[in-house]
């Protein structure tokens, strides 16, 4: 599903954010990434999603090599890669329901395909009764829940999470992680960035470990590292 | 289709629910039009009245009535031959007359007068068009030398004083206006892309998040090239139904001030609406749009 070789990323002229990082990833799996601040996790997410390049080595996702992807194609790699940020990046002034059909409306989805997708994406994520409400009037947990909703509308094979419950408590922070569990038993590739301990050794999942822009274990079934 | 029509949607949903940041747009729009019309205005004031004083100049010399017209014509080719002179022209004492006549062909008293008299009491004349206006003061200043007995009287003080007054005023336009003009033009078109790079950088939220989910360029960009055509499209009626008003006001006193000349700045708006206020669309969406496309591409990254 998504395969890194060799790819090294610097910004401008300053050291290398990410070093030779070589990574592959199967369809289905749950893969954690973890490491210290500035280790180049963000970085990375925002590789796999082509808001930055690499400078060298190449990035396969889905059916997209996005080393070589051209401007044009952007809009539909982001479709079949759906994000999550810790900040959840809603509009303030939509509903929550707004929020999730305005991904579709801007795509170009029509009316029919909307009244369809949206309802059952909120009903994935546990919102349909709060769809009418704006951000602002719903808990950390359940904003995040909207970006979730959000992300799944193209229903896209790979879901990147970057710290996805860094603004939450620990309820609502397993609340969303037992949802991101749910979303990948239905297939799909969830990627996972966290500095949550807990978190991490509750998955016991795949665990990747970054420092200093460079891959510094991958395990199987891991427990938090650092 | 569905997309054009969405994209207006989005468009018009954009400028309901930041009222007042349309409202501050459409402002600024106004502010920057009005101002490049009133220096318009006051443009076309001193070029009109400049022409019109133009117009009516005539230098003109009065001949003693019994000189043969031998004469006059001697005196003509002299006057004729002088490179400040564009134009002369015999006026003889008969059509004087007829002249006369005709003016006052609706005030009985002053034909009763003439008949009275019994005889043609005019003087022949020529008058003189100068090839360059600028330069009649200096043409003014060779008739004045010129001696000629035939000449019975010189006609041209008023002239030279209204032709200075109007001269310098042109003048003045011409060389500082110009400069002003340009600058505070583009002044003002500067603080309208700034205006609009404001409203855009309150939707840098809205754009980045349009980017992640991977809106299609066309919902990226055209909604803001809709805003840009409505705000520019309402702000050049506003300043239509502002302008005319105005200058209908403004006639008036034109009138008063140069009495008895053609000076008509609403008939000139009038007759050149669609090259004035055309072309005063074209230019300001222009470069609304290009500040649009302009500051989504910076926050949009793409
Ligand atoms: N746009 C940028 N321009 C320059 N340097 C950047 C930029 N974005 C990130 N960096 C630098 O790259 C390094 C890695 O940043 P990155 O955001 O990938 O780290 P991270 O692992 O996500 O950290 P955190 O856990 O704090 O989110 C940092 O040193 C950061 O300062
Ligand atoms: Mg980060």
């Amino acid at each position: 599903m998504i395969t890194i070789k060799n790819a090294s990323k610097a910004y401008g002229k300053q050291a290398k954010v990410l070093d030779d990082i070589n990574l592959s990833i199967d369809p289905g799996e749950f893969v954690s990434i973890v490491g210290q601040s500035g280790a180049g996790k963000t970085t990375l997410v925002k590789i796999l999603i082509g808001e930055e390049r690499v400078d060298s080595g190449q990035v396969i996702a889905g059916d997209w090599d996005i080393t070589k992807i051209s401007r044009r194609e952007i809009p539909y790699l982001r479709r079949q890669i759906g994000v999550i940020f810790q900040d959840f990046k809603l509009l303030p002034k939509k509903t929550l329901a707004e929020n999730v059909a305005f991904a579709l409306e801007v795509s170009g989805g029509t009316p029919a395909k909307i009244n369809k997708i949206v309802p059952s994406v909120m009903k994935i994520v546990g919102l349909d009764d709060k769809k009418g409400r704006y951000p602002n009037e719903v808990s950390g947990g359940e904003k995040q829940r909207a970006a979730i909703a959000r992300a799944l509308v193209h229903q896209p094979k790979i879901l990147l999470a970057d710290e996805p419950t860094g603004n939450l408590d620990a309820i609502n922070a397993n609340e969303i992680i037992d949802l991101l569990l749910r979303i990948n038993k239905f297939g799909t590739t969830v990627i996972l960035v966290t500095h949550n301990k807990e978190i991490v050794n509750y998955l016991n999942r795949r665990v990747v470990t970054m420092e200093h822009g460079r891959i510094i274990s991958d395990q199987e079934k891991g427990k938090y590292l650092l | 289709m569905l997309s054009l029509f969405r994209i207006i949607k989005f468009s018009f949903q954009d400028i309901a629910r930041n009222v007042w940041l349309s409202i501050a747009t459409i402002t600024i729009l106004l502010l920057a039009l009005f101002s490049i019309n009133t220096l318009m205005t006051v443009r076309v004031i001193s070029d009109s009245a400049s022409k019109a004083v133009q117009e009516k100049i005539d230098i003109s010399l009065y001949i003693k009535p019994e000189t043969p017209e031998a004469d006059i014509m001697a005196l003509k080719s002299k006057i004729e031959s002088s490179p400040r002179v564009k134009n002369i022209v015999y006026i003889s004492k008969e059509s004087a007359l007829a002249n006369f006549r005709d003016k006052y062909k609706n005030n009985q008293e002053v034909l009763a007068a003439l008949k009275e008299l019994g005889r043609n009491p005019l003087s022949p004349s020529l008058t003189i068009i100068p090839s360059n206006f600028s330069e009649s003061n200096l043409l003014i200043n060779e008739l004045k030398m010129l001696d000629s007995q035939i000449i019975e009287s010189r006609d041209f003080a008023d002239n030279a004083i209204i032709l200075n007054k109007i001269n310098s005023i042109t003048d003045r336009v011409n060389e500082v206006g110009l400069f002003i003009i340009a600058i505070f033009i583009l002044t003002s078109l500067l603080v309208v892309y700034n205006t609009v790079r404001v409203a855009i950088y309150t939707h840098r939220q809205e754009i980045e998040i349009m980017r992640l989910v991977g809106a299609s360029y066309s919902f990226i960009y055209l909604p803001y090239v809709v805003s840009a055509f409505v705000y520019t499209l309402l702000s050049i009626m506003i300043i239509i139904a502002i302008f005319y008003p105005f200058l209908t006001l403004l006639q008036p006193y034109l009138e008063v001030f140069f009495m008895g000349y053609n000076v008509n700045i609403l008939s000139y708006f009038i007759s050149n609406f669609w090259q004035v206020f055309g072309l005063q669309f074209l230019v300001i969406l222009a470069i609304n749009i290009f500040a649009s496309l302009f500051a989504v591409r910076r926050y949009a990254k793409v």
